[in-house]
């Protein structure tokens, strides 16, 4: 059985524990290939018009998969930790894709509720593996090799500093594409500036219109979220918001608070035009930032907009910021 | 003579400054872009060579503005600059304790913050150009009165009334309303500038700490009445430069001359007889991937010096043949 995968939204989160899961039970994995322009229309022709902008590039990843494979793996993740929500639009993904997207292969999914417990967490695993087999120990090493690739993914990145595709590239020993966003510097390194937002929206090149690569070109090291250890996460939102409230607060929160406390020299907060829970995240750094003395920092948000004049003129004016401050430091 | 020229080619004005070593001000010059922004820049270019003294040698050449990038190519410049950067340089020039920047231009407008002389933090408008010259210049036209006499006219209201300033469109049917019920056309206008202040302050110049001293510049300065509203709401005296409608071009000057003591090349200038020479510009759809991406072109006598608009680069490299 093909089993597709969107390359868009959790996969960069969670793909190789995926992937490990499905091959382990005996499937072959497809995923869509990088967003494009024509994906993102025809996802937002399924839609009304304010559904956020990672949710259309999500259905038009879906609709590229469409006759590649025999289902579509979409997993409704409530919560992944006790006490905190994710957004409507991620509890009802596999609903609204069956409803929006009628054509689409047989939707597998599995709801994720870390809230509910380890049981039930369990339970939803074993019904996902009889999909493929009745052996419930089969089913259960699939899901511990799953969550061992997992930490070994997570591991990689945080350690090296690798990106989600870097990291997956490694990790499935396939030749490094060339022209992805590298590690190695071309410019000396001027500065070093964290970006927090979701990976969805960091390491998807069309969506966040080659921000990294155009930091890097200007000689700007990047750190993202996903270079942070889960302690230092934790201990950074602990400090902003007191306790999580949204699943995957840590990537903007977490991070923000981290990055405005040291080690780095500038802090770019990305969202996308439309998303909830980010806009009350991301306001929640800005306070923090907003103190006497704290790390510059600057939010920008995403949209379907083709004209890359503003994002590319806040990046300049943003770049130069620091180093003139750092060469004002450096001169005193 | 030594002489830096800074270029500011803005959505819909394009301005030229030329300062000495000393950087003080010779000359300058300011037109309407009017959508052809190329040129302007030769116009502009051959302007400032007839005011030029003759012993003046151009030793670095910047521009700035939303088409710096073309005005860029187009003379050949040693510093492309964007203009959040310049006009925070230009008006720490004039204003060497100033601690906040109100910038308003033609289509977009801009809040800087400045501690100790370095840059902090800035905030610019989003897609709405609510507030900005075109809008004003637009209710300019609507009522059949120059640009001027709006400012004059609204300086004379005595009670003003409240307009919507969300958006441009709100404001103008609200100015309409008030029209058609019989408010007098002062007390309108300086509504609107009041309007237009407070849209600024509310979008722009959100979650920003606006400190005295504060300076006010771009064309937008020029209209006494937007600043009286913004002195009343801010409750604090504005000073607005004497030269705030090129301080973008003033401020690429400076940079570049910063830039050309630093590093001792020889200005990549092409020289005033740019203005003579045919620049051709196209566009086409690159078909290479689905993303369909528009690419500009510019030409010099049919052969290609830059190309951009890409989301990749692909068609920013230009091979060697093609050059020549």
């Amino acid at each position: 059985m093909r089993i597709g995968i969107p390359r868009a939204l959790l996969y960069y989160q969670y793909y190789p524990m995926w992937q490990t899961f499905f091959e382990e039970l005996g499937a072959e994995v497809v995923v869509s290939p990088p967003t494009t322009q024509a994906m993102l229309a025809e996802g937002s022709a399924r839609v009304v018009a304010d559904t956020c902008l990672p949710v259309k590039a999500f259905l038009g990843h879906v609709l590229s998969l469409v006759e590649q494979c025999d289902r579509i793996f979409i997993p409704a993740i409530r919560s992944v930790k006790k006490n905190t929500c994710n957004c409507s639009k991620a509890l009802g993904l596999p609903d609204m894709t069956k409803a929006v997207i009628p054509e689409s292969p047989p939707i597998l999914d599995i709801d994720i509720d870390i809230n509910r417990g380890k049981r039930v967490l369990y339970q939803a695993i074993y019904k996902l593996g009889r999909h493929f087999t009745w052996n419930p120990f089969r089913v259960r090493r699939a899901a511990t090799a799953a969550w061992q690739a997992y930490l070994n993914y997570r591991e990689l990145m945080s350690s090296q500093g690798l990106t989600p595709r870097q990291t997956i590239e490694k990790l499935s020993d396939a030749p490094e594409t060339k022209g992805e966003m590298s590690s190695s510097y071309p410019a000396p390194t001027r500065a070093t500036i964290a970006l927090i937002g979701h990976p969805y929206i960091i390491y998807d090149e069309y969506i966040s219109h080659r921000l990294v690569r155009r930091l890097e070109t200007a000689g700007i090291k990047i750190l993202t979220p996903k270079m942070l250890t889960i302690e230092e996460l934790e201990s950074a939102i602990t400090r902003l918001a007191g306790r999580a409230y949204w699943a995957y607060e840590e990537e903007i929160v977490g991070a923000g608070g981290h990055y405005l406390q040291s080690g780095a020299d500038g802090v770019i907060g990305i969202m996308t035009f439309g998303c909830g829970p980010d806009s009350l995240m991301m306001d929640m750094v800005a306070r923090r930032a907003a103190r006497p003395q704290a790390t510059p920092f600057m939010s920008l948000t995403l949209e379907e907009h083709t004209a890359e004049a503003g994002l590319v003129t806040r990046l300049e004016a943003f770049t130069d910021m620091i180093h003139r401050k750092k060469r004002r430091q450096g001169s005193r | 003579m030594e002489a830096y020229l800074g270029i500011d080619v803005g959505s819909v004005t394009t301005k030229l400054a030329v300062l000495d070593k000393n950087d003080e001000l010779i000359t300058h010059t300011y037109r309407l872009t009017q959508g052809k922004p190329i040129d302007m820049v030769q116009q502009g270019l051959v302007e400032i060579k007839e005011q030029l003294p003759e012993n003046v040698d151009i030793c670095g050449v910047a521009t700035t503005g939303s088409a710096r990038y073309l005005a860029g190519v187009v003379v050949g410049a040693d510093l492309v600059k964007n203009e959040i950067t310049s006009h925070a340089v230009a008006a720490m020039l004039h204003f060497p304790e100033v601690q906040t920047i109100i910038e308003i231009g033609g289509q977009d407008s801009k809040i800087i913050i400045i501690r100790d002389g370095v840059v902090t933090d800035f905030g610019m408008n989003t897609v709405c150009a609510a507030g900005t010259g075109s809008f004003l210049d637009h209710q300019a036209v609507r009522l059949n009165m120059s640009i001027e006499a709006l400012s004059q006219r609204a300086l004379d209201s005595r009670t003003p009334t409240r307009i919507a300033g969300r958006c441009g469109v709100f404001a103008e049917s609200d100015m309409v309303h008030k029209q058609q019920v019989g408010h007098r056309i002062e007390d309108i206008l300086y509504g609107l500038c009041q309007a237009l202040v407070r849209n600024y302050l509310n979008n722009v110049g959100l979650g920003k700490e606006i400190k005295p001293p504060i300076v006010f510049q771009g064309g937008v300065a020029f209209n006494q009445a937007i600043v009286k509203a913004f002195q009343a709401e801010l409750k604090a005296e504005i000073f607005v430069p004497p030269h705030h409608e090129i301080m973008g071009a003033i401020g690429a000057a400076l940079l570049v001359h910063e830039e050309m003591e630093s590093n001792g090349n020889d200005s990549k200038f092409r020289g005033f007889g740019v203005s003579g020479v045919k620049y051709h510009t196209s566009s086409f759809e690159c078909k290479a991937c689905p993303n369909l991406c528009e690419i500009a072109k510019l030409a010099l006598d049919s052969q290609v010096i830059a190309r951009w608009g890409g989301r990749c680069d692909l068609w920013e490299r230009i091979p060697a043949e093609e050059v020549k």
